[in-house]
C-alpha cells in the first residue's frame, strides 16, 4: 500500500504545484496575435478590389449596366436594401489599414504607410460617396463601442489629407519596400504615385459645383497621374479565386441568375439611342442565342424569357469575365474623362483630346481591332470637334468605359441620371416619389448596434458634393 | 508550501475522524436471501450501527462479521432492497431475508462522479431510468431514448437521417450567447465525455451527435441531475445539468450470455398535403422543360395530347423503406473477487432518403477485481466505430422542389452514368453521387482505484479518456467530359477533413465518515478534478480533378487547406459534506474552487457552493397510514461558468483563401474578447415535495424550480466601425423558471396482471432580463423564406427565448409599439383586393414549447407484456419552411385554388369591409384582369405569417408487445430466458402542422435555432421485431 500513497500523493503534488503552467494554455493557436504589414497589405489590396465590385455590383443597377431578371429586383428599383455585408468589408478594410499605418510608421515602413493612406482615402472615400456620414473619428480602435459619425464633409477633408500625407510618405526612403505583397502594384511605387494623383482628381471632381472645387488643381493634379493603360490600378485574380464577375457569369450559367444586361445599356450602343454601332459591345457582353443583343428593362423583369439564350448576360471569358480578369479600381482611361470634364470650359481643346484618349483606351483594353477603333472614332456623333464637345457626350462615353464601376454612380448623381433615354425602372420604389435613388440605407447591423448615432435619412437625401 | 498545507489539512482531518472503539468482540455468521427469488444476494452491505464495522455479503450471500456486544444493532442494505436493522442479541448466526423495495421509492440515483445515493436524502429532483426503459424505446442514440421519459427534460429529433442528432435540453436554454452548447454534461461511468454535434460546413447533412456513439445496449441506467444544485460537483461543464450514464458490469455468479436482435423498417411518418391537378410549366402553360415543377396545364388537359404525362406521385416514391438491423451479444459473470462484462454490437442502418446510411460497431470490456476488503479496482473500455453517408438532405429535399411532378424521379440516371433529367438536376443522382461520409473511431476509457484503509476513510482515484478521430470525406463529382451532360459540379471537389479529439480526466477524492450520536451521520468528501481537452481539425480541400471520376487530393489542380486546433484545461478543487439526522433529515453542502485556461489569469479561479435540505417528515410525524413516504426538499445552488478556449483579446486571421501568388494576407479578427473576462454565474433555487400513498400504489412528486443565469459571456455584436463585429464580454441574464410534476403508480399488481403507469408533465418560462446597454437585440438564426418572408430567430429584453420574427399582413388598429402580431385584428385588403403585407418584423410566434410531457404505461399478463410510450410538446410555433417552397412552386393543397375567384377577408384602409372579388390564378384572368405570378407566388409566398405555425404534437413514441417463454417450455433448451417482441415508434397521433414531422429542424442538436425547419430530414415512424435470449 506504500506504493498506492506514494503514487496519490504525488498525483496530488503534481496536480498542486504545476497548476499555473499547467493552466498556461489559452494563447490562440490558430489566430496570431500579431501580423506582419505585408500580410496586412496583401489582405487591404485584394479586399479593396473587392469592395469596388461590390459597390459596383449594386450600383451597376442604378445606372442601369445591369437589370434583375426578375421582376422588381431591389437594386433595378431603387429599393432600401440591407448592405450589412458591404458595411462590414470596407470598415473591415479600414480597420486593417489602421493597424498597417501604425505598424508602418512603428518600422518606419514610409511606402507601406504611404500605400495604406491613400487605400485608406480610396476605401473612406468610397464608404462617404455611398453612405454619406458614417464613423471615422472613434472609429476603428475600439475607444467606443458606439462610435459618432463624422459629416461626409469633413471626411472628405481626410481622404485628401491622406492622399497628401500617402504622397508625401511614398517620395520618401523606407526602411521596408513594397514587393509582390501588393496586389496592385506588385512594389511599383511610381505607380502608386500615378494612382494617388488619379485618386486625387476623382474625389476632387465629386466637389464640382461646391465651393471646394478648383479645375486647375485637379487639372494640375492629372499631370502628375496615369500616363497610359500600363497604369491601371487593378487587382488580376487567381486560379484559386475567380474575378467575381467571372463567377457571376458562371453562376448565371448553372442557373443562378445575375449578371443580366439593361436594355438602357445595349440600347445605348447597339444604334437604338445613338447612330453609332458601338464595336465594343459585344466584347463586353454576350448576345443570345440567335446573335441578338436583348437587354431587360429595369425593373420589369424577364418576363416569359427562358432562364437561358434569349436574352444578354454577363457571359464568360470575355474582357470583364474571364477567370483570371482584372478587377478595375482606377483607370488611366476614367481619369482622361475626368480631365476632359475639367479641362472643358477652360481648355475645350485639352478637354476634346483627353475625351478621345479616353475612348482609345478603353478601346485598346479592350483590344478592339485598329479598324473598329477607327471607325467609331471618326463617326461625327462621336468626334464632334472641340467645340461641340459638352458633358453628355463626356458622360456618355465615360458611362461606357466605365462599364460596372461604381464611380458611374458618382457621375450620376452629379449628373442627374441625365443619360440619354435614361428612365426611371418599372416597378420603382414606391418611396421615391418617382425620383432616383441618392445615396444607399445604413445597414440594418448598424442601426440595432448603433442605432443612436445612425443619422435619419431617406434614400433622396444626398451627399454633401450633391446636395 | 502547498503540499505541506494539504498535508497538515488531512493530518487534522484525520484526527478529528479517528473516534471509533474497541469493545469485547464477538462473531455473527449469517446468511442473507432475497425474499423474491429465495436466492442468496451477493454484495449486500452490513454496518454496525454506531461503529465503524461492517462487511458485504459474498457470492451466495454469507457474511461474517465480529461484533462488539449483544446489543449491537445490523443494518442490512442493498440497492432495490428495503433496509432492514437487526439487533443481534445473542444469536450467533443471522438469516435474513430483504423484501424487495416498491418502485419509485428508496431508489438510488447515481449522482456527481458516479456515487450512488439514496434518492429519499437528496434535496434536489433527480430522476432515474432504467435499462429497460432505455432499450425498450429502440432508439440507436441514446439521447432520443429519453424522450418523455424525464421531467423538464425536452429532447429533440433533428431529423429522420440515420444517426441524425438528437438535441436535449434541461430546464430551459441558459445562455443568450447563440452559438453556446445549451446541453447538459454527459458522463459515462464517472467520466465526462463529447456529445458535440459537428455539422458539415456547407449543405446541411445530418451528423451525430456523438454520444450516438455508446451503444444503448451496453446502458444499466441513467440519471438525469436536472439544477445546480444536482450538478455544483461537477463544475462549469455541468452548468446546463448532466445526463450520468452507467453501463453495465458483471455480476458475481454463473456466466451469463445475452444476446439481442432486431430488424426495424422505417417510412415517412407525415408527409404534407399536396396537389395532384397541376403539371411542369408556367401561367397554367404546359413547358416540358420548364424550370417550374408545377404551375403548368392540369394534367388531365395535357393527357390528352402527350400521353405519358402523368402525376408521378414522386413524394411518396423518392423515399425508400429504410432497414435497421441492430445484433448484440454480451457475456459477464465473475466471482467475490473480480467480475467482467463483455459485449459486442452492430448496428446498420439505411434511411429513407436513398443512400444515407449509419453503421455502428461496438465493443465493450469493463471488469473490475476487488483484491482486498480494503482495495479494490476496476476499469472499462468502450470501444466504437461508426459513421455512414450522409446525404445532403436539405438539398435534396430543395431539388425535390423544384423537380417536375409529371417527371418520374427515381429515372434519374443514364447508361452512361451520366444525370436523367429535363434540365433541372435530379435529387437522387445528387444524393447518391454527392456523398460525404464520416468514419469515427472512438475509445472511452476509465480506470477507477479505491482503497478503504479503515471503516471511516477511502480513497478514490479514477482516470477517465475519451478519444475519437472522425475522418471525413466529401465529394462532389464535376463534369465527366461526355457531351450533354448537366453535371453536380462545374469544378468538382473533394474535401477531407480530419479531426481528433481527446478528452483526459483524472479525479481523485478521500471520502471520510463520521458517526457523532447514533442520530447524526457525516460523510465528507474533499477532491481534485482536472480535465483537459485537445481538439484539432485539419481540411483539405482538393477542386478541378485531372481525370474525371478519380478523387484524390494529388490529381487535383487548385488544393485548399487550412488547421484549427484548441486546447482548453480545468483544474477543480471541491468538497462535500453530506449530514444525515435520524435518517429524516437531510443536509449536503458542497462547494467548489475550478481554475480556468479559458479566461484571463487573475479571474480565471472562482469559487460556488450549493446547499441542499431533505427532510422526510412522514418518518418524523405521525401520518395516516395511506401515506407511505412524504419529503420536503429544498435547494439553493449557484454554479460558475467559463468560456472557450482561445477568445481573449485581439488577433489577427488568416482568411480561407489565400496563399494566392505565394502571399499569405492577414486582416483583423472581428472578434473581440474582452481581456477582462469574468466566469459566468448561474444562481438556481429549486422547492420540491415527494410523496407516496397506499404503500407505493401511488406516488407524485412536484418540483419548483427558478435559476438565474448572469454575467453571461456572450459575444456582443457591435458597430463594424469599433474595429470589430463581435465583442466577447460579460454581459445580460437569462432566467427559467417552472414546475415539474411527476406522478407514477402500480394500479394493479397480482400474480397474473400488474399495470404500471409513470407521467411527467413540466412547465418552462423563460425571460431575457438584460442584455447589454444600447444592445437591442441579439440574433439567434435566420432562415430564408421567398420574396421577404425570411425569419429571424431574435432575443430581446424582456421577452422569452425563440421569438421569431417575420413580415405579415396588415391590420387595421395595430398598435405601432406592439412587438407582437396580434391575429384577432382584421387584415387590411388592397385595392386590387389583394392583402397588403407589411415588411415590419413582428413575432409570429415561439419556438421553444411550453409545455412538455409523458406518460410510460406497462402492462404484464402472465408471459405477455404490453408497453407504450407517449410525449407531447404545445405551446410553440416554427417556420415552416418547407410550406413556403412548397407555395413558391404550386404543390401546397391549397394552391389547387388556382382558378378560383376569392373575396379575401378584410377590411379596406378606411374601415370598410372588403367586397372586391379577385382571381388567385396567373396571367390573365377570366375577368380581363391582369395577375402576373398569380396569388400564390405575389402575395402569400411573400409573407412569414403564413409559414408560422404551431408545431405541437402527441407522439406515440414507442409501443411495445413482447412474450418471455415460459420457463417450463425453456427447460429442454440451452436458453435460460427468451424473449421476442414487436414493437413502433414515432407515430405521430396528433399535429396541426402541415407538413413533415414538425420535429425535424435543420440547424443540428448543436444549434439553437429551433424553431427553424428548413429542408429537414424527415422524420420517420419504424416498425421492429426483436429476440431476446439469455444463456
Amino acid at each position: 500500500m506504500k506504493t498506492m500513497y506514494t503514487i496519490l500523493g504525488l498525483m496530488f503534488f503534481l496536480a498542486l504545484s504545476s497548476c499555473e503552467n499547467f493552466l498556461d494554455v489559452n494563447e490562440n493557436p490558430n489566430n496570431p496575435q500579431d501580423a506582419p504589414i505585408s500580410g496586412l497589405m496583401t489582405n487591404a489590396t485584394y479586399e479593396t478590389s473587392l469592395n469596388v465590385q461590390a459597390i459596383g455590383s449594386i450600383s451597376s443597377h442604378y445606372v442601369q449596366y445591369l437589370a434583375s431578371p426578375n421582376p422588381a429586383g431591389a437594386s433595378d428599383i431603387m429599393d432600401a436594401s440591407n448592405y450589412s455585408g458591404l458595411w462590414f468589408d470596407l470598415f473591415n478594410v479600414m480597420t486593417d489599414l489602421t493597424d498597417l499605418m501604425q505598424k508602418a510608421e512603428e518600422e518606419e515602413a514610409s511606402h507601406y504607410l504611404g500605400a495604406g493612406q491613400i487605400l485608406m482615402a480610396l476605401n473612406l472615400g468610397m464608404t462617404v460617396d455611398v453612405f454619406g456620414d458614417v464613423p471615422y473619428s472613434e472609429g476603428f480602435d475600439f475607444s467606443s463601442v458606439t462610435p459618432v459619425y463624422d459629416v461626409d464633409r469633413a471626411l472628405y477633408s481626410e481622404v485628401f489629407n491622406l492622399l497628401d500625407q500617402g504622397l508625401q510618405n511614398l517620395t520618401g526612403e523606407t526602411a521596408v519596400s513594397l514587393d509582390n505583397d501588393d496586389f496592385i502594384f506588385n512594389g511599383d511605387v511610381s505607380a502608386w504615385i500615378k494612382f494617388a494623383n488619379m485618386l486625387k482628381a476623382r474625389f476632387m471632381l465629386h466637389t464640382k459645383g461646391t465651393d471646394a472645387y478648383n479645375a486647375q488643381e485637379i487639372l494640375a493634379t492629372i499631370d502628375n497621374g496615369m500616363m497610359s493603360n500600363e497604369d491601371d490600378a487593378t487587382v488580376v485574380f487567381f486560379e484559386q479565386r475567380f474575378n467575381p464577375w467571372a463567377q457571376d457569369a458562371i453562376d448565371n450559367e448553372n442557373l443562378l441568375l445575375g449578371g443580366w444586361i439593361s436594355t438602357q445599356f445595349i440600347e445605348a450602343l447597339d444604334g437604338t439611342s445613338y447612330t453609332t454601332m458601338d464595336p465594343r459591345l459585344s466584347l463586353m457582353i454576350g448576345a443570345t442565342d440567335d446573335g441578338e443583343y436583348i437587354g431587360v428593362t429595369n425593373g420589369a423583369g424577364r418576363g416569359n424569357a427562358p432562364e437561358q439564350g434569349a436574352r444578354s448576360t454577363l457571359i464568360p471569358g470575355q474582357y470583364y469575365t474571364s477567370e483570371q480578369s482584372p478587377l478595375l479600381i482606377a483607370t488611366y482611361a476614367e481619369q482622361k474623362f475626368i480631365e476632359a470634364e475639367v479641362a472643358l470650359e477652360s481648355d475645350p481643346e485639352r478637354a476634346y483630346a483627353a475625351y478621345l484618349e479616353g475612348i482609345t483606351a478603353h478601346m485598346d483594353m479592350l483590344e478592339v481591332s485598329g479598324d473598329d477603333k477607327m471607325a467609331y472614332l471618326n463617326n461625327p456623333e462621336v468626334s464632334m470637334g472641340a467645340t461641340s464637345l459638352t458633358v453628355a457626350d463626356i458622360m456618355k462615353e465615360k458611362w461606357v468605359a466605365l462599364f460596372l464601376h461604381p464611380e458611374t454612380w458618382n457621375d450620376a448623381r452629379r449628373f442627374d441620371y441625365g443619360y440619354k433615354d435614361m428612365t426611371l425602372p418599372e416597378n420603382l420604389n414606391g418611396n421615391l416619389n418617382g425620383q432616383y435613388i441618392r445615396r444607399l440605407a445604413y445597414p440594418d447591423n448598424e442601426v440595432s448596434r448603433n442605432g443612436s448615432n445612425v443619422p435619419d435619412v431617406t434614400l433622396l437625401d444626398r451627399i454633401w458634393w450633391n446636395e | 508550501m502547498k503540499k505541506n498545507f494539504t498535508y497538515c489539512l488531512l493530518t487534522l482531518l484525520l484526527l478529528q475522524f479517528n473516534g471509533a472503539l474497541i469493545a469485547q468482540q464477538s462473531t455473527v455468521n449469517g446468511k442473507v436471501t432475497s425474499a423474491e427469488d429465495q436466492e442468496g444476494l451477493p454484495g449486500v452491505s452490513i454496518v454496525a450501527e454506531g461503529t465503524g464495522t461492517g462487511t458485504v455479503t459474498d457470492l451466495d450471500g454469507n457474511f461474517s462479521l465480529n461484533v462488539s456486544g449483544s446489543n449491537t444493532v445490523l443494518v442490512f442494505s442493498y440497492i432495490g432492497f428495503a433496509t432492514q436493522s437487526v439487533t443481534v442479541g445473542n444469536q450467533q448466526t443471522l438469516n435474513v431475508l430483504m423484501q424487495p423495495e416498491a418502485k419509485g421509492l428508496d431508489e438510488f440515483i447515481v449522482t456527481a462522479f458516479g456515487i450512488s445515493q439514496e434518492k429519499k436524502s437528496l434535496g434536489y429532483a433527480a430522476q432515474n431510468i432504467d435499462a429497460e426503459a432505455i432499450t425498450k424505446t429502440k432508439q440507436p442514440n441514446i439521447v432520443n431514448s429519453l424522450q418523455g421519459q424525464a421531467a423538464g427534460v425536452q429532447v429533440t429529433n433533428s431529423g429522420g437521417a440515420p444517426g441524425q442528432s438528437a438535441r436535449i435540453i434541461i430546464r430551459g436554454i441558459n445562455s443568450l450567447d447563440p452559438g453556446a452548447n445549451n446541453q447538459p454534461l454527459f458522463v459515462v461511468d464517472g467520466v465526462p465525455v463529447d456529445n458535440s454535434t459537428i455539422e458539415s460546413t456547407g449543405t446541411p447533412r445530418g451528423l451525430s451527435n456523438r454520444m450516438a456513439d455508446l451503444n444503448p445496449n451496453d446502458v444499466a441506467s441513467i440519471s438525469v441531475l436536472k439544477g445546480a444544485a444536482a450538478t455544483a460537483l461537477y463544475g462549469v461543464r455541468a452548468a446546463n445539468g448532466a445526463v450520468i450514464v452507467t453501463t453495465k458490469k458483471g455480476k458475481a455468479g454463473e456466466v451469463r450470455v445475452n444476446y439481442n436482435g432486431s430488424v426495424g423498417f422505417e417510412t415517412l411518418n407525415q408527409l404534407p398535403k399536396l396537389q395532384d391537378k397541376y403539371g411542369q410549366g408556367f401561367s397554367g402553360e404546359y413547358q416540358p422543360t420548364s424550370f417550374w415543377p408545377s404551375w403548368g396545364a392540369p394534367i388531365s388537359e395535357v393527357q390528352q395530347t402527350v400521353a405519358d404525362h402523368k402525376y408521378e406521385d414522386n413524394w411518396n416514391r423518392v423515399f425508400n423503406t429504410g432497414i435497421q438491423l441492430d445484433n448484440n451479444l454480451s457475456i459477464s459473470g465473475g466471482n467475490e473477487k473480480a467480475t467482467f462484462y463483455g459485449s459486442f454490437g452492430n448496428l446498420q442502418q439505411e434511411g429513407i432518403i436513398p443512400f444515407s446510411s449509419w453503421n455502428r460497431t461496438t465493443a465493450k470490456l469493463s471488469g473490475s477485481v476487488k483484491v482486498s476488503e480494503k482495495f479494490n479496482f476496476s476499469g472499462s473500455v468502450n470501444y466504437s466505430n461508426s459513421g455512414g453517408n450522409r446525404v445532403p438532405h436539405d438539398r435534396f429535399m430543395e431539388r425535390m422542389m423544384y423537380w417536375s411532378e409529371t417527371t418520374d424521379v427515381r429515372d434519374y440516371i443514364n447508361e452512361d452514368g451520366t444525370m436523367r433529367t429535363y434540365s433541372n438536376t435530379n435529387p437522387i443522382y445528387d444524393a447518391r453521387f454527392a456523398t460525404y461520409e464520416d468514419d469515427v473511431n472512438r475509445v472511452i476509457g476509465n480506470i477507477n482505484f479505491n482503497y478503504m484503509p479503515t471503516e471511516w476513510l477511502a480513497f478514490s482515484y479514477r482516470l477517465g479518456n475519451d478519444f475519437y478521430s472522425d475522418q471525413r470525406t466529401e465529394i462532389t463529382p464535376g463534369p465527366k467530359g461526355i457531351d450533354g451532360e448537366v453535371p453536380l459540379s462545374s469544378t468538382g471537389y473533394l474535401e477531407e477533413n480530419r479531426i481528433n479529439s481527446r478528452d483526459l480526466t483524472s479525479n481523485f477524492y478521500i471520502t471520510l465518515k463520521k458517526q457523532f450520536s447514533p442520530d447524526l451521520n457525516t460523510s465528507l468528501r474533499l477532491g481534485n478534478d482536472i480535465f483537459e481537452r485537445k481538439y484539432d481539425r485539419v481540411t483539405a480541400r482538393g477542386e478541378n480533378f485531372v481525370i474525371p471520376d478519380f478523387y484524390n487530393l494529388n490529381a487535383a489542380s487548385q488544393i485548399f487547406a487550412s488547421q484549427y486546433k484548441t486546447v482548453r484545461r480545468l483544474v477543480g478543487f471541491y468538497g462535500d459534506l453530506m449530514v444525515d439526522y435520524k435518517n429524516y433529515l437531510f443536509l449536503n453542502i458542497t462547494g467548489r474552487n475550478d481554475i480556468t485556461s479559458t479566461l484571463p489569469k487573475n479571474n480565471n479561479s472562482f469559487f460556488y457552493s450549493s446547499f441542499n435540505l431533505g427532510y422526510a417528515f412522514s418518518e418524523n410525524i405521525q401520518l395516516p397510514s395511506w401515506v407511505t413516504f412524504g419529503k420536503l426538499r429544498a435547494s439553493w445552488a449557484q454554479v460558475g461558468k467559463d468560456t472557450e478556449p482561445h477568445i481573449l483579446g485581439s488577433t489577427y486571421v488568416s482568411p480561407s483563401i489565400f496563399p494566392l501568388n505565394g502571399e499569405v494576407g492577414f486582416t483583423r479578427n472581428s472578434v473581440y474578447g474582452d481581456p477582462l473576462l469574468k466566469p459566468e454565474q448561474t444562481n438556481s433555487i429549486e422547492f420540491g415535495l415527494q410523496t407516496a400513498f397506499f404503500n407505493n400504489r401511488a406516488n407524485f412528486d412536484v418540483t419548483y424550480y427558478k435559476s438565474n443565469a448572469k454575467d453571461q459571456i456572450i459575444p456582443v455584436p457591435v458597430s463594424d466601425a469599433t474595429g470589430y463585429s463581435s465583442y466577447i464580454t460579460n454581459a445580460g441574464e437569462i432566467q427559467n423558471s417552472g414546475f415539474e410534476f411527476i406522478l407514477g403508480g402500480s394500479p394493479i399488481e397480482n400474480s397474473d396482471f400488474s399495470w404500471n403507469i409513470t407521467a411527467n408533465l413540466s412547465i418552462n418560462n423563460n425571460e431575457i432580463k438584460a442584455i447589454k446597454e444600447g444592445i437591442d437585440e441579439i440574433v439567434v438564426g435566420t432562415q430564408y423564406g421567398y420574396s421577404g418572408s425570411t425569419v429571424t430567430m431574435k432575443l430581446l429584453e424582456g421577452e422569452a427565448y425563440g421569438n421569431i420574427f417575420g413580415s405579415s399582413y396588415q391590420r387595421l388598429g395595430t398598435d405601432p409599439d406592439n412587438l407582437f402580431l396580434d391575429p384577432s385584428l382584421p387584415i387590411i385588403i388592397g385595392a386590387n383586393g389583394f392583402p397588403v403585407r407589411t415588411g415590419t418584423q413582428l413575432i409570429l410566434g415561439n419556438a421553444v414549447p411550453k409545455w412538455i410531457g409523458g406518460i410510460r404505461n406497462d402492462f404484464t399478463y402472465k408471459d405477455f407484456e404490453l408497453s407504450f410510450l407517449i410525449d407531447f410538446r404545445t405551446g410553440l410555433e416554427q417556420y415552416n419552411q418547407y410550406a413556403n417552397f412548397l407555395s413558391a412552386f404550386g404543390k401546397n393543397e391549397f394552391t389547387e385554388a388556382r382558378e378560383d375567384f376569392r373575396v379575401f377577408e378584410g377590411v379596406l384602409a378606411d374601415g370598410s369591409t372588403n367586397t372586391k372579388e379577385v382571381w388567385l390564378g396567373q396571367g390573365t384572368g377570366p375577368d380581363g384582369e391582369e395577375y402576373g405570378a398569380g396569388y400564390w407566388r405575389n402575395y402569400y409566398r411573400t409573407t412569414s405569417e403564413n409559414f408560422v405555425s404551431d408545431a405541437s404534437f402527441i407522439k406515440l413514441r414507442n409501443i411495445t408487445i413482447g412474450y418471455n417463454l415460459n420457463p417450463d417450455l425453456l427447460e429442454r433448451t440451452p436458453f435460460r430466458t427468451a424473449r421476442v417482441s414487436i414493437a413502433a415508434n414515432n407515430i405521430i397521433l396528433y399535429t396541426p402542422w402541415d407538413g413533415f414531422d414538425p420535429e425535424s429542424f435543420s440547424a443540428g442538436a448543436g444549434g439553437n435555432a429551433i424553431g427553424l425547419t428548413g429542408l429537414g430530414y424527415p422524420g420517420v415512424q419504424s416498425f421492429f421485431f426483436n429476440l431476446n435470449l439469455g444463456l
